[in-house]
């Protein structure tokens, strides 16, 4: 459903990443594990063009471009059928949880006011927040918010939502209720890749785990795989120490 | 030393008319500078080529003189730049169109630079956000980011509108019949210029306040979703009150929490 070949990125001579290779299918939950800097986030930012690739082909929702080429009409159909969980939430500080929702069915979609609220009631109802409808995200929060930042991306019915560490900005005891919607929409059937430093998350939710190490996917396969069998030296350096500290 | 307090009731009445004229420039001013002001500050954050050094040298022109100096110098160029337009017309001229334009120009050089920090105040993960939801940058733009930019803005507009009804006083000097200059005429036939300069002084207060306690209210009314929920026993700055609305207290987040996302 959605591939992406050879995905180069560099800031300033710094290769971000060099050369990722990725295929999503329909139902697919993917984990992308891997230490700090290794271009985990910048992977999801450039397959949605929030930054620009500086090379890399992609073939998803009827584009089939090179990333250099991609036009207006190609970005804006990637971004449409992406929905992205920002690790700051970045809800719409100037609108109510229901108008965080709403605004991108309005003003994107072009449906109607009173259709897109009951779609976003919907989407509020399934993080668990329908009483906190009018709040603004001020009021509500860290886990709220960033329930609210799922439903966002719910509420947009797209093919693959991406997930940027998206409790990595939370005090631990909110993680628990943003994990378990996540459960939940893994359940169902939502096509999600998830960038996250939550093993229990990875091992026990996704049906595949990429491992990430310098700009390179070290490997990738089942969660068993990975994490009780993994074949790379540098894998196993990683769980070993990132399990040992949980 | 005693007031003449006859003389000061009778100038009060007299320079009232000057109010609608001191009004009139600071309305036409702030309206028109404004929407350039928000142009300009998008032209700088932008960086658009060629415009942007246009903006910089502009607004150090504006804010490198002293106003005087930029009324002095459009009253006695345009006059004379038109009259080889127009001819002899161009020295008939209501006055306060020379107004008009040195404070419209002025307040576009202090404006750039309030929208333009009040842009930079807002978070780009905003226009991420929007461009995630499928909306073009320009939505994004006009729905998320300038509410959120206005509100930071205000208190500077504020600032700067009351700089400009002050400033406005300097308009006498282009004898445009402003309070200021009605007042000055006449202190000038009965010698009387304390009293006639006390009330100029109230004039300008009033506006000035009723200028104030309007931003306040502006401010309180666009920053609805910020406003802590909690009442606060924040000081009310207010003189005399004006009632405040009741604000419900409704927040799942104690007072420390809601303090780090204001921080935000």
């Amino acid at each position: 459903m959605l591939k992406i070949e050879g995905l180069k990125k560099s800031y300033a001579g710094n290769d971000i990443l060099k050369g990722i290779s990725i295929n999503v299918n329909k139902g697919d939950v993917i984990s992308i594990i891997g230490p700090s800097g290794s271009g985990k986030t910048t992977l999801l930012r450039t397959i949605t063009t929030l930054e620009e690739a500086n090379g890399g082909h992609i073939s998803f929702a009827g584009v089939d471009n090179d990333f250099q080429k991609l036009n207006g009409k190609d970005i804006h159909t990637i971004r449409r059928n992406i929905g992205f969980v920002f690790q700051n939430y970045n809800l719409f500080n100037n609108k109510t949880a229901l108008q965080n929702i709403t605004e991108g069915l309005i003003v994107a979609r072009k449906v109607k006011k009173s259709e897109a609220e009951k779609i976003a009631l919907k989407a509020l109802e399934r993080v668990g927040l329908t009483d906190r409808q009018n709040h603004y995200p001020s009021q509500l929060s860290g886990g709220q918010q960033q329930r609210v930042g799922i439903a966002r991306a719910i509420a947009l019915n797209p093919q693959v939502i991406f997930f940027d560490e998206p409790t990595s900005a939370l005090d631990p005891e909110l993680v628990g209720e943003v994990l378990k919607v996540m459960q939940d929409l893994a359940n169902s059937g939502t096509t999600m890749v998830v960038v996250t430093h939550q093993m229990n998350f990875a091992r026990d939710v996704s049906n595949r785990v990429i491992f990430m190490a310098d700009g390179y996917i070290v490997e990738q396969g089942s969660p068993k795989k990975i994490f009780e069998n993994p074949s790379e030296e540098r894998t196993k350096t990683f769980l070993t120490d990132i399990l040992a500290n949980v | 030393m005693s007031l003449d307090t006859d003389f000061m009731v009778k100038v009060a009445y007299t320079a009232i008319h000057g109010v609608p004229v001191t009004l009139k420039i600071v309305l036409v001013a702030l309206l028109i500078s404004l929407p350039i002001g928000v142009l300009f500050a998008l032209i700088r954050i932008y960086r658009i080529k060629v415009l942007e050094q246009f903006v910089k040298f502009y607004v150090s022109l504006i804010r490198g003189t002293p106003i005087i100096a930029q009324i002095l110098i459009v009253y006695s160029a345009f006059p004379s730049l038109l009259n080889t337009i127009i001819g002899k017309a161009a020295f008939d001229i209501n006055p306060i169109y020379y107004a008009y334009i040195v404070f419209t120009l002025n307040s576009i050089a202090t404006l750039t630079e309030v929208f333009r920090s009040a842009l930079q105040t807002v978070d780009k993960g905003q226009m991420e956000a929007g461009l995630m939801v499928g909306m073009k940058p320009r939505q994004t733009f006009w729905r998320i980011i300038f509410p959120q930019a206005l509100i930071s803005a205000l208190p500077n507009i504020a600032n700067a509108t009351l700089y400009l009804i002050k400033n406005s006083s300097l308009a006498f000097i282009m004898s445009v019949k402003d309070i200021t200059a009605i007042a000055k005429t006449e202190a000038a036939f009965n010698y009387n210029f304390l009293e006639a300069y006390l009330v100029v002084w109230v004039y300008y207060l009033i506006i000035c306040y009723c200028a104030e306690v309007i931003f306040y209210l502006l401010e309180r009314y666009f920053s609805k979703y910020r406003r802590p929920t909690k009442k606060t026993t924040g000081f009310n700055w207010l003189p005399f009150s004006i009632k405040q609305p009741e604000i419900e207290a409704k927040t799942d987040l104690t007072e420390s929490e809601r303090t780090n996302h204001a921080q935000n």
